[in-house]
Formats: structure tokens, C-alpha cells, sequence
């Protein structure tokens, strides 16, 4: 190899070395929202022994999530249900067929749908229309004697 | 694959872009081999620059409101945000070192005389378009170096001759410094300054490349050689120069990584225009500014913030016309070499002077949850309501007092169900996130701490200190309260003032209940749970 050919070595080899020390870093900057996890915002919804025992309510509240470096509010609800006041389970408020807000007919003791004549049990499950699965539930936690929910659907 | 490069070389005169510029001739630089690449590393740095400046822009919203919290979000948020935003703080300084390095090399060589003039003049507004991507490019952030150094700054255009106060206004936008001026520095800084800087740079490549770099200088008392026959001699640009300014530019970029890494590019607090106790200082490249206004008091001011840059900028610009003739070697120049050490000696002792000139103001760390604390307290507009001494609305408690006999979890709680853990409260539910409330209550601590309360003084002088002891005044025969805040909450004191029995059956201490009004008890209770010792 002449000195010539040394240097086209050297230097290209230089140039990739400049080009990957510079690339790497500013790929992960850029492609990083990929895989940022969304924080998990609990919200507070009250004290356990206000929430009336095996009859499903609506709860109403605010969340307040970071968007970017800022916060924003949002109005959201979910259906609460308990059988015994010591164990929650929180509903998505919208339908699992199409996203309408379905309401709870305390007459038949299920859940209505008033698009597409969606049924839902107590319980959350289908009993009769076109949604493709059960009722979304929200994780949900009872610490000291407060309910406590994750309004956000588990992507599996 | 062969034959399509064939095809890309054909449509594109590969072979005359090889013969022009790659394999052009370069005349044997000798000695000064490395001065050379000075320039390319130059170019490297501002390549640098445009990449990580587009990737920070991404992050970054140009308005007060959010310009200090965007550019936080990128130094904790995002993943290699803070060794970006080092990479692009140290970058300019690379820079402007690189720079002036540059034109020193060009400078002792006299490399701007006929027919390079023209080179040397653009060289030297992409100088000057490089101090002004600094100035516009630290306003950003909007933390508090930011918004003095630009206060400062234009402060000092305004100190032009006549037309001072028009560029005054001009630069800031309107008549007070504001989102008008972050949103202008931004299209500076982004926009204009940087496709400026391109096109002087395509126009200063071009003129290097049309007059050739030029041949070191002949030995002093040597006529300078042939410039034809001294490229002749010489050897292609590739791969020969090419490799030394690779070597050069890996060299910068590694000492860049460095600095990025060991030091990063800090943030300091948010814009503060109310603060009267920073230590505004500008970028070092600025300092020799900064240090020549204090040599020129009074109505001189304007000599050292416009004159003299001014003067310095002409004789430069117009160098090629100033120092004419043929030769080149620096000893063969002793006027202009005198002159320019003189001058450099001048700005860096300057520069050396600012650095070192001692901070009037003490530097007072801050805490950064109390600094978002009170950004949410103004967000909320709690003051709407609560007033913290005496500032503020009426209708709530006022908080220094409030907070003090609380403790942390009572107010976390508090924050989250108002009504819930005070009932009958009129505060409205917040919806805070968890480490909301954590800045809040800190915030709310700091405020409710320090500072003494002059009714609560004057309560304890006239009641308490016959029998109590406080910072070495008063009489011993209780104990001593200097330290009392350490191992007391206000709550306590309090019920112990009113009525000490209920507390500890064999108290000597009288109850206060009857002799003091409420107000009295409760900021004399906050006083004392504010007695840390020191």
C-alpha cells in the first residue's frame, strides 16, 4: 500500500468514524418518542365509604396530564362499581363497540348503549349488540381508605 | 450497481468535480502544515452546529412562557437532550476560538493581500455573523443570563450615536424587552443569521478555491515566489490535506464531546426581571466588552460600547488596503504585527479582567422545586384568593401563616380534596399532580419560613422574654427558645402557649389564652416554630 492509497483509507475511515459518533446520539434524540413510556397520572376519586355499594355511579373529575413541558387539564369519567365497598372496578365511559357514552338503566340493571343498541351487564360484559369485547376497565387502588384510579386503557 | 455510480457521475461532471476540487494543487505548506486546517475545522463545528440546533428546535418553543420549560424539558426529559444542547453551547465557543484562530493564521501570513482581499473580507462578516448567532442565541433559554445579557446588550446599541435608540427598539422589537423580543432573537437566530452565514460561507469556499490557498510566506528578505509555480510543486488536495483536516476535525469533535459531557450547557433560574441580586455576566467572547465599559465612565460610555468596536471592525474589514505592498512574512510587517499583538494583548487582558472581576452579588442557590412551585402558584392564581405577608387577596388564609401549622401531609391531602380536609372551605378542587403538589408545598415552606414577623417580635419581647432567652437576649428562667422550630410545629406551640398544663401538667408557664388575642398567638406560634437556630 503507497501513502496514497493510506491516506484514502485513513481518511474515509475518519469520516465514518465522525459520521456514527454524530449519528448515533442525534438518532436517539430524534427517534425517542418511540419508545418514551407515558407516566402514569393516578387520579383521586374520594374516599371509599362514599361510593355507594352495588350501584354502579358515574364519577366525574379532572385530570391534569404533562403535555410536553407543559400541563394541561382534561374533563374526563368513568363508571365505579363495588359489590362489598372493599374491592373497585372502574369503566371506560365509552362503549367498546364505536366510543359513545353509554349510561346505566337502574330499572333493568344494565348498562345501554344508545348508538347501536348495545347491552352490558353489571359486571361489564356483552350481553347483547355488536361490541367485539367487554367493557374497558381502568387499573384501579385503595390506599387508606382512598380510591384511587388510572384513567387509561392497558395496550396489550 | 457499477453502472448506475457511472450514470450519477455522468449526470453530474463527476471528473471535473474531481479535477477542481479534489485534485487541485495545494502549494507545500512546510512548516505551517496544520495552521491549515484551521478553517475546514471551523466549517466542521458550524455543521455541527446546524445538526444539533435542529435537533434542540424540535424541543424548543420561542415564547416566555414556555422557552425556560421547554429547554428543561429537553436537559432531563429527553434522552441525550443535555449532551446535545452541550454539543451546541460548546460548539459556538468552538467556533469563535476556531475563528479567530484562523484569522490570526491568516493574519501573520498575510494571506488577505492581492488578490485574496475579498476572502478576508468575507471571512470576517462570517465572524461578525457569528458573534451575532451568539448574542440571539443565549437570549433563548430565557433564564436569567439570558434575559440580563440581552438587557445589557441592547442597552448598548442604544448608546449608539443618534440613531442608538431607533436600534435600540429595532432589536428588542418594541420599547421593553418581551415575547416580542424572544420571538424576534428566535427568527435571528434560526432563520436569518444562519442562511447569511451559508451563503458567505459558499462565497468564501468559492473565492478559496477560485485563488487557491495561499503558499506560506517566503523567508523574511526573500521575494515571494511564483504563485503558479509554487502550486505546481505542490500536492493534490486529496487525499493529502484532506486527511490532516479529517484528523483536525476528529481532534475538535472529540474535545467537544468532552466538554459536553464533563460540563454540559447549564440553565440557570427562570427570567427574573424583578431579581436584584444576580450577577449578570455575557459569554466570554463578549467580555472584553463588558470589562471596557467600566474604563469609560459617564458620556465616554459610548467610546467602548460602539466606537471603539466600530473602529476595530473597519480596520479590519479594510486590512487588504491598509497593508499593501508584496510582502508577506510576518518580520517583514513589524508595524502591522506590532499593532495586531498590540490589539489582541489589549482584548484578551481585557477579556481577562471581566472574567476575573469579582461578583458584586452573592450566588444564592435555589431550589428548583420552590422555583415550579411558584410557577404554579402564579399558573393557579392562588393569589387571587390567599396573600402570603400581607400580598395578595383576602379571601383565604394568608399562607406563610397557614402553612407553618400544617404538616406536609395535612397540605398534600389539603391540595388534593380542599373540601374534603377542611370543610365548609371555599378553595376549589385543583386536579394537581402529585409532583405539583410536592413543588407547591415547597414553594409555600421557603415562603412561609424567613423573614420575622414584626407584630410577632414585639408579642414576644413584651410578654415572653422576662422569662425566655432568644439569640442570647432575655432573661433564663425557661428555657431557651432559639432552637424551639427544630423540634416544635407550630400547631403545638401554639396549644401550649394558650394553655400550657394541657400539654405538660407541671408547667410553670402561664396560659396566654386570655391575655393575648388570636391573631397574637398564632403569629407568635408561627414565629417560634420559625426559630431554627443557626
Amino acid at each position: 500500500m503507497d501513502r496514497r492509497d493510506f491516506l484514502h483509507l485513513s481518511t474515509s475511515g475518519l469520516g465514518l468514524l465522525i459520521g456514527a459518533s454524530l449519528f448515533a446520539p442525534a438518532a436517539a434524540y430524534f427517534l425517542s418518542p418511540a419508545w418514551k413510556k407515558k407516566p402514569e397520572d393516578w387520579i383521586f376519586l374520594g374516599d371509599i365509604h362514599k361510593i355507594p355499594v352495588d350501584r354502579p355511579t358515574k364519577v366525574e373529575f379532572v385530570q391534569r396530564h404533562k403535555d410536553g413541558w407543559t400541563t394541561i387539564e382534561e374533563k374526563k369519567s368513568a363508571w365505579v362499581i363495588s359489590k362489598d365497598g372493599k374491592a373497585f372496578t372502574v369503566f371506560d365511559p365509552r362503549c367498546t363497540h364505536l366510543g359513545c357514552p353509554y349510561r346505566w338503566d337502574e330499572g333493568r340493571g344494565e348498562f345501554l348503549c344508545p348508538c347501536h343498541n348495545a347491552v352490558f351487564s353489571k359486571e361489564g360484559e356483552v350481553l347483547s349488540g355488536p361490541p367485539p369485547r367487554p367493557l374497558d376497565r381502568y387499573a384501579v387502588k385503595v390506599e387508606a381508605g382512598k380510591l384511587w384510579v388510572l384513567p387509561a386503557l392497558k395496550k396489550d | 450497481m457499477l453502472s448506475l455510480w457511472k450514470w450519477f457521475q455522468e449526470r453530474l461532471g463527476w471528473t471535473s468535480i474531481q479535477q477542481t476540487l479534489l485534485e487541485r494543487k495545494i502549494p507545500k505548506p512546510g512548516r505551517w502544515a496544520w495552521a491549515y486546517t484551521l478553517g475546514s475545522a471551523t466549517l466542521v463545528v458550524f455543521l455541527i452546529q446546524v445538526l444539533t440546533g435542529m435537533l434542540l428546535g424540535m424541543n424548543y418553543s420561542p415564547s416566555p412562557d414556555h422557552a425556560y420549560d421547554s429547554i428543561r424539558y429537553i436537559m432531563t426529559q429527553v434522552p441525550l437532550g443535555g449532551f446535545l444542547r452541550g454539543l451546541h453551547k460548546w460548539g459556538a465557543t468552538a467556533m469563535i476560538v476556531l475563528m479567530l484562530l484562523h484569522l490570526m493564521r491568516v493574519y501573520v501570513m498575510a494571506s488577505y493581500k492581492r488578490p485574496r482581499e475579498l476572502t478576508w473580507i468575507v471571512g470576517i462578516f462570517l465572524l461578525l455573523a457569528s458573534f451575532g448567532l451568539g448574542f440571539t442565541g443565549y437570549l433563548l433559554p430565557w433564564d436569567q443570563k439570558a434575559y440580563w445579557a440581552t438587557a445589557v446588550g441592547t442597552n448598548i446599541a442604544a448608546q449608539a450615536p443618534f440613531l442608538g435608540e431607533w436600534i435600540a427598539k429595532v432589536l428588542k422589537g418594541g420599547e421593553e424587552m418581551g415575547a416580542l423580543t424572544l420571538s424576534r432573537f428566535y427568527a435571528f437566530h434560526v432563520l436569518i443569521l444562519p442562511t447569511f452565514l451559508a451563503l458567505l460561507i459558499g462565497g468564501h469556499l468559492f473565492l478559496v478555491i477560485y485563488h487557491g490557498i495561499s503558499a506560506p510566506p517566503s523567508p523574511k528578505g526573500q521575494p515571494e515566489g511564483d504563485y503558479k509555480k509554487l502550486k505546481e510543486e505542490g500536492k493534490s488536495f486529496y487525499p493529502h490535506s484532506v486527511f490532516k483536516d479529517m484528523v483536525m476535525a476528529v481532534l475538535v469533535i472529540g474535545v467537544l464531546f468532552f466538554l459536553s459531557i464533563h460540563f454540559g450547557a447549564d440553565l440557570e433560574d427562570p427570567a427574573d426581571p424583578t431579581d436584584s441580586t444576580y450577577n449578570p455576566r455575557p459569554e466570554w467572547y463578549f467580555l472584553f466588552l463588558f470589562q471596557a465599559l467600566k474604563l469609560f465612565p459617564g458620556s465616554l460610555e459610548a467610546v467602548a460600547a460602539v466606537v471603539l468596536p466600530t473602529v476595530l471592525i473597519l480596520v479590519l474589514i479594510l486590512l487588504p488596503f491598509l497593508d499593501r505592498g508584496e510582502k508577506r512574512h510576518p518580520l517583514a510587517r513589524p508595524f502591522w504585527m506590532a499593532g495586531g499583538m498590540l490589539a489582541f494583548g489589549f482584548i484578551a487582558y481585557l477579556s481577562y479582567q471581566g472574567w476575573k472581576s469579582p461578583l458584586v452579588n452573592p450566588t444564592i442557590e435555589k431550589n428548583p422545586f420552590v422555583l415550579e412551585g411558584q410557577r404554579i402558584y402564579s399558573q393557579l392564581h392562588c393569589a387571587h384568593c390567599h396573600s402570603i405577608r400581607g400580598e395578595g387577596g383576602g379571601v383565604g388564609p394568608d399562607l406563610a401563616i397557614a402553612v407553618s401549622k400544617r404538616s406536609d401531609e395535612w397540605l398534600a391531602n389539603h391540595f388534593r380534596k380542599p373540601r374534603e380536609v377542611s370543610p365548609g372551605s371555599l378553595m376549589p378542587e385543583l386536579h394537581l399532580l402529585e409532583d405539583e403538589i410536592q413543588s407547591l408545598i415547597a414553594y409555600l415552606r421557603e415562603k412561609s419560613g424567613g423573614g420575622i414577623p414584626l407584630q410577632a417580635m414585639k408579642v414576644f419581647e413584651e410578654n415572653c422574654r422576662s422569662c425566655h432567652r432568644l439569640h442570647g437576649k432575655g432573661e433564663e428562667v425557661g428555657p431557651d427558645l432559639s432552637q424551639v422550630g427544630n423540634y416544635r410545629k407550630a400547631e403545638w406551640i401554639l396549644r401550649y402557649l394558650r394553655d400550657p398544663r394541657s400539654v405538660n401538667p407541671e408547667a410553670a408557664m402561664p396560659g396566654f389564652e386570655t391575655l393575648l388575642t388570636k391573631e397574637d398567638l398564632e403569629g407568635l406560634a408561627h414565629f417560634l416554630a420559625n426559630q431554627r437556630g443557626q
